[in-house]
């Protein structure tokens, strides 16, 4: 440990470079050289990718843990890789945005250390499950590869020091989360679910923009000590609305309408801020509104959903919300709306997966419903509660996918439809062939059902808990000052009823969780096998067609194997083989995270004080929880609350289950189906969200995009293309008409022309030549020559020519300031023909911006005493210079120099 | 009237019937011995302005030769000469302006009769216009242009040969087309076997 | 009154002369009366410059140079006939519309 702080000093802590470039060259090996290396060299680059960065971050890890406290105090590890790009502002009317200056940094402090550490943890596990559940696809080095693009993409996001650079592993993340999804793009459906995964990502990206935009804007930072230091400057209010004066159809309203819409709003930038970063992790982590990406998600490889949708980028979220959580807590409303939005998405997450089918359904409704228990967490100021309950979400959920996709693994072996492999209603009994996994499985299943003791239930308890009794306290009251006077907005203020009313909803998310997780597990793994009969020594008729090698190979549907199973429905008429548990490497990482599913919730298991991991993220959350206090009788609700969390959400939840589906062997079940069949249909259809969206919002834009192919084939088609083509068709046919060919006909135009040209020639031209100098108001014009030219002028502002024609070729004339004047200039030639030109001039009023003592000249114009200007000497400043310059004095020098000039040369 | 304005309004009239007649006559021969009236007017003004050189090489050169030539050649073209025989078009529309617009500018001359100064001619001696003053002028300041015009006059032979030959009979029937080997390259993959399945590799 | 002392009298017969001679190129078609009448113009150019060399005492200028146009006239004369004569093998008349390749 001494060596390790000697080598990589904690502020140029150059290790976390190397954590973060193994994955990145792994991806690039593996991408690149991947397919001539062969799958051995690909499973050793991929697993060492990842694995080899895990060590590195448990060292720092640990380097922090032990260092945090004593004479060294390492909250944080450093290492800034170079300077990235400064961001210039003009500073006029906005407080701080001078220059922002941004580096490719990353920071390793505690809350970013656990993160690092699941991240390159479990994800080295599904890496290590991967190796064996993918091996049969061809595509095997384009996983490992876009797998470890994710790692290096997650640590990026998780490891960056400002706001920029986690916005660069966001955007890598939902760039791999689409490469992954839709791995087997050679379905539509999967490369839809792709498509939508990344486009609802997108939705949110904006508002994280956004709020970059403003934090750049209001504090002038976008890294997260900076940020910190001066989130205060977010407290003073803006004018929201109107954007400019006024409305403009407000002119056309009556009266009060009126006024009523014109009324300014102020708002103070924390909400705007909050709102605009929730909605960024409404997106990453699929909450109410944006949640439609990652249940299609599942169209996926499972280690996939196992890492990425259950894991770590949908965790993202909760993270961008724990590390700027001394700018949450500045907008209490803003903590209310993500709190709520919380406990409203586990609630419609978990009625959806009360009546899904397929696992891998079940437990991404299950996943979404437990975000929303992070956001309900996080939102009531329990930023400690909402990031623990991520990491033991980590572990029972990845454990949870990994043994549904060992589950898949085996029903695959001779159900090959992507569909009917995945349905429960194929399942049941695995237990008895599937030890290993069924345990593994149980074990999370009691985390996330919260089974006393294990650490879903001292996470889960623990938001609950804080759900009823911790509030954000409100900064003190918004003051600011607005061009109308001074503005205070009343903060919102949080009430107990409020609490109350996220504990219950909560509390109802919880029941439902229990239960249909129960449902999951006893139809999964008890009862009857109903996918087929099992026949033992059953071999696979077509495996000697060569195919057998693909018995395994998931997804493969242009198969014939498919073909040739197609006709044959699961169920007791299909006859195979016992289903088989999987391989160690895939059951190995699921008993790791059985384990840590049971076992880690002591790390912060806060009722019964023990919690090392809460006191070591202390210190990322001092700031925050300075806002964040607890409504009274806290401490009496603790116990109360945890009795009904285990008698009503647990047993509750599991009783009623094993009630329903093994004492009446699921005929309640489906007595409500018939009796309830709407509103079956309506959670079935997972409340018709998307379709919602597709009637609206993607109606629209299929609209629009409609219109743009009209447009495109009337309108710029039609007449930029066509139309121009024909009329210069109609020109052409036109012009031809002149090509005769006879060369009378050429004659007689060359004719014509010369005429033109001689008509040009008969006529004079009245050009001039200018020189002005505006300064000195002398005006000198110089007529241009021409063959027998005499000329006329009238400069003298007096109506009637100067003169009579002569040969004077030039005339200049003097004008006061902001006199104007109109001279004529007329020119005879040999032919007697006379034309006139008439020209107007204006000696405009100095221009003031020009510093005096330039080089202009050596005149300096001073406000003398009696106010009058004069020309004076010595040095004048700046800004004392105006006005017109004196009639007398060096001025009148200039114009005789410029009129002796003009003298010479007419002569 | 003296000598002098009847010699100016005899040529003169001369000229402009010689013009009228050559634009006016439908038989070419009638247009050719217009053009020698026209040429002959020219030179008695020649005459006039102290000229005598040029009017006599005005003779030689234009009446001697260039009328010839046109007498020549419609000689040699036959009743193929008055050329009419093609139903006569109306003008074009291009052409009725041009036209239109020259006698509109004749007119104005005609009209600027008597307008503004005249001119006068200074009295001059005899040398103004001999052979000695303009050859002197020539082979002085003018050589140059005069060799280029000898050099003109050579080419201006061969010229009218090289266009005015008829084929020899000899030409008539050329040789077969040899082959071109730079014509095979550029032929399309019709020719080549090899072609089509280049052109398919290329995607 | 005296006629041509006055180089007017000269360029106002010179530029009948042109005009005539403008016209039937203009107008007629046959190239042979085509040809002649751009002798016409020719010789009326020849007739404005040796009237106004008589201005000037001495210097033959403009008598040099209505001499090379008669010269060239000539060679042109020479090179457009044969022209004509090929363009009558060509076509078998000299109507100046049969030259018409160049149409549209």
């Amino acid at each position: 440990m001494e060596a390790l702080s000697h080598i990589f000093p904690s502020q140029d802590y150059a290790l976390l470079g190397v954590i973060l470039a193994l994955p990145l060259l792994g991806a690039i090996g593996n991408g690149i050289f991947g397919k001539r290396l062969g799958k051995e060299a690909v499973t050793l680059m991929g697993l060492s990718a990842v694995g080899v960065p895990f060590l590195f971050a448990l060292a720092s890890f640990c380097l922090l843990a032990c260092h945090g406290e004593g004479e060294h105090t390492t909250t944080s590890l450093t290492w800034t890789a170079w300077h990235w790009l400064e961001l210039q502002g003009s500073g006029a009317g906005v407080a701080n945005f001078r220059s922002i200056s941004l580096d490719v940094a990353f920071r390793m402090d505690p809350l970013s250390g656990v993160m690092s550490l699941v991240i390159t943890g479990i994800g080295f596990l599904i890496h290590l499950y991967s190796s064996k559940y993918m091996e049969e696809d061809p595509g095997y080095h384009r996983f490992f590869a876009y797998l470890n693009l994710f790692i290096f993409s997650m640590l990026v996001l998780v490891l960056g020091d400002s706001l920029p650079i986690l916005f660069v592993g966001w955007e890598g993340v939902g760039l791999c989360s689409y490469l992954l999804i839709g791995f087997w793009f050679t379905e539509e459906a999967n490369a839809a679910a792709g498509k939508k995964a990344f486009i609802t990502n997108r939705v949110g990206d904006f508002g994280l923009l956004v709020a970059m935009g403003l934090l750049a804007c209001y504090v002038g930072a976008l890294d997260w000590t900076g940020i910190e230091a001066g989130r205060e400057a977010l407290l003073s209010p803006v004018k929201v609305w109107p954007v400019s004066d006024s409305v403009p159809i407000a002119g056309v309203l009556p009266q009060s309408w009126a006024e009523f819409l014109n009324a300014p709003r102020y708002l103070d930038p924390a909400t705007l801020v909050c709102l605009a970063l929730f909605l960024g992790a409404m997106g990453k982590s699929a909450q109410l509104g944006l949640h439609v990406w990652l249940p299609d998600a599942m169209a996926g490889p499972t280690p996939v959903s196992a890492l990425i949708h259950a894991a770590t980028m949908v965790t993202a979220g909760v993270y961008l919300l724990c590390r700027l959580s001394p700018v949450f807590v500045l907008s209490p409303l803003a903590m209310f709306i993500v709190a709520l939005f919380g406990a409203l998405t586990a609630l419609f997450a978990a009625t959806i997966a009360l009546v899904q089918n397929d696992i891998k359904k079940v437990l991404a409704y299950s996943t979404v419903s437990q975000l929303g228990f992070m956001f309900l967490g996080v939102g009531v100021g329990a930023f400690e509660a909402g990031f623990f309950h991520v990491l033991t979400h980590a572990f029972f959920k990845a454990c949870l996918f990994l043994g549904a996709g060992s589950v898949i693994h085996a029903m695959h072996a001779r159900i090959h439809d992507t569909n009917a492999s995945q349905d429960m209603r194929n399942m049941g009994g695995l237990r008895a062939f599937m030890p290993g996994t069924f345990m593994t499985f149980v074990a999370a299943w009691a985390a996330i059902v919260g089974l006393p003791l294990t650490s879903g239930f001292w996470s889960k308890d623990e938001i609950l808990f804080k759900a009823k009794t911790s509030f954000v306290t409100a900064p003190a009251e918004l003051r600011g000052h607005s061009p109308t006077g001074p503005v205070a907005i009343d903060t919102f203020v949080w009430t107990e009823g409020m609490g109350t009313a996220l504990y219950l909803i909560g509390l109802t998310a919880a029941i439902l969780t229990a239960f249909y997780m129960t449902r999951l597990l006893l139809g999964t793994f008890f009862g009857e096998f109903k996918g087929w009969t099992i026949t033992p020594g059953w071999t696979d008729p077509h495996a000697a067609h060569g195919h057998g090698e693909d018995d395994h190979g998931h997804d493969d549907h242009g198969h014939d194997d498919h073909a040739h199973h197609a006709h044959e429905e699961p169920g007791p008429s299909m006859q195979g083989p016992t289903p088989h548990e999987s391989p160690w490497q895939m059951t190995l990482p699921l008993w790791i995270l059985g384990g840590l599913a049971v076992a880690a919730g002591f790390l912060n298991a806060h009722a019964i004080h023990v919690a090392p991991l809460g006191h070591f993220l202390e210190p990322v959350f001092t700031t925050a929880s300075k806002s964040v206090a607890s409504h009274e009788g806290a401490e009496g609700f603790l116990w109360v609350g945890m009795a009904a969390a285990v008698l009503v959400a647990f047993g509750g939840g599991v009783g009623f289950a094993y009630w329903v589906y093994v004492q009446m062997k699921g005929v309640p079940a489906a007595e409500w189906t018939a009796k309830f069949p709407g509103v079956h249909a309506f959670l079935r259809d997972k409340w018709r969200v998307d379709e919602f969206y597709q009637e609206t919002i993607i109606g629209a834009v299929d609209s629009l995009a409609e219109m743009c192919v009209w447009a495109d084939k009337y309108i710029v088609d039609g007449i930029l293309a066509r139309f121009t083509a024909g009329l210069t068709q109609v020109l052409g046919t036109i012009l031809r008409q002149f090509q005769t060919g006879r060369v009378q006909a050429y004659s007689a135009v060359m004719t014509l022309g010369m005429f033109g040209v001689a008509a040009f020639l008969w006529s004079p031209q009245a050009s001039v030549r200018e020189q002005v100098d505006e300064r000195a108001g002398t005006y000198a014009l110089a007529a241009a020559p021409g063959l027998g030219f005499s000329y006329r002028w009238d400069v003298d502002g007096k109506e009637g020519w100067d003169g009579e024609y002569g040969a004077a070729k030039a005339a200049h004339f003097k004008l006061d300031v902001g006199e104007e004047r109109t001279v004529k200039v007329a020119v005879k030639n040999a032919f007697a023909v006379e034309s006139e030109k008439v020209f107007t001039y204006v000696r405009p009023r100095p221009d003031l911006s020009r510093p005096a003592g330039s080089v202009e000249g050596p005149t300096r114009i001073v406000k003398g005493e009696d106010g009058k200007l004069r020309a004076g000497g010595g040095p004048s400043e700046p800004g004392a210079a105006t006005g017109r310059p004196s009639p007398t004095g060096p001025d009148m020098e200039a114009l005789k120099r410029a009129m002796e000039r003009q003298r010479k040369e007419d002569e | 009237m003296t000598a002098g304005s009847l010699l100016f309004a005899v040529c003169a009239a001369l000229c402009l019937a010689g013009a009228l007649l050559v634009v006016t006559a439908k038989n070419p021969i009638r247009c050719a011995m217009g053009l020698l009236t026209t040429i002959v007017g020219i030179a008695g003004l020649f005459l006039r302005l102290s000229a005598q050189f040029l009017a006599a090489m005005q003779i030689l050169v234009y009446a001697g030769a260039v009328v010839i030539l046109f007498v020549f050649v419609i000689m040699l073209l036959g009743p193929a000469a008055s050329g009419e025989a093609a139903p006569p078009q109306r003008p074009s529309i291009s052409q009725l302006i041009a036209g239109a617009m020259v006698a509109v500018l004749g007119v104005l001359s005609l009209g600027l009769i008597g307008y503004g100064d005249s001119h006068a001619f200074e009295l001059i001696g005899q040398s103004h216009g001999s052979v000695a003053a303009v050859g002197s002028r020539i082979f002085k300041e003018g050589l140059v242009p005069f060799e280029l015009a000898t050099a003109l006059l050579l080419v201006a032979v061969v010229g009218a040969i090289a266009v005015a030959r008829s084929k020899p009979a000899g030409h008539k029937a050329k040789p077969a087309k040899e082959e071109n080997p730079t014509r095979r390259m550029f032929q399309g993959p019709v020719n080549r076997p090899g072609a089509a399945g280049a052109a398919r590799e290329n995607v | 009154m005296e006629l041509g002392l006055v180089v007017e009298h000269y360029v106002l017969l010179a530029s009948a002369i042109f005009a005539i001679g403008a016209i039937g190129f203009l107008m007629r078609r046959n190239v042979l009366v085509q040809l002649m009448c751009i002798e016409l113009m020719l010789n009326s150019v020849n007739l404005t410059l040796v009237a106004f060399n008589r201005r000037h005492h001495g210097d033959m200028n403009g008598q040099m140079f209505a001499f090379f146009i008669i010269a060239v006239a000539a060679a042109e004369l020479a090179v457009g006939l044969a022209i004509v004569l090929q363009f009558y093998r060509l076509r078998g008349s000299v109507h100046s519309d049969e030259a018409s390749s160049l149409r549209h």
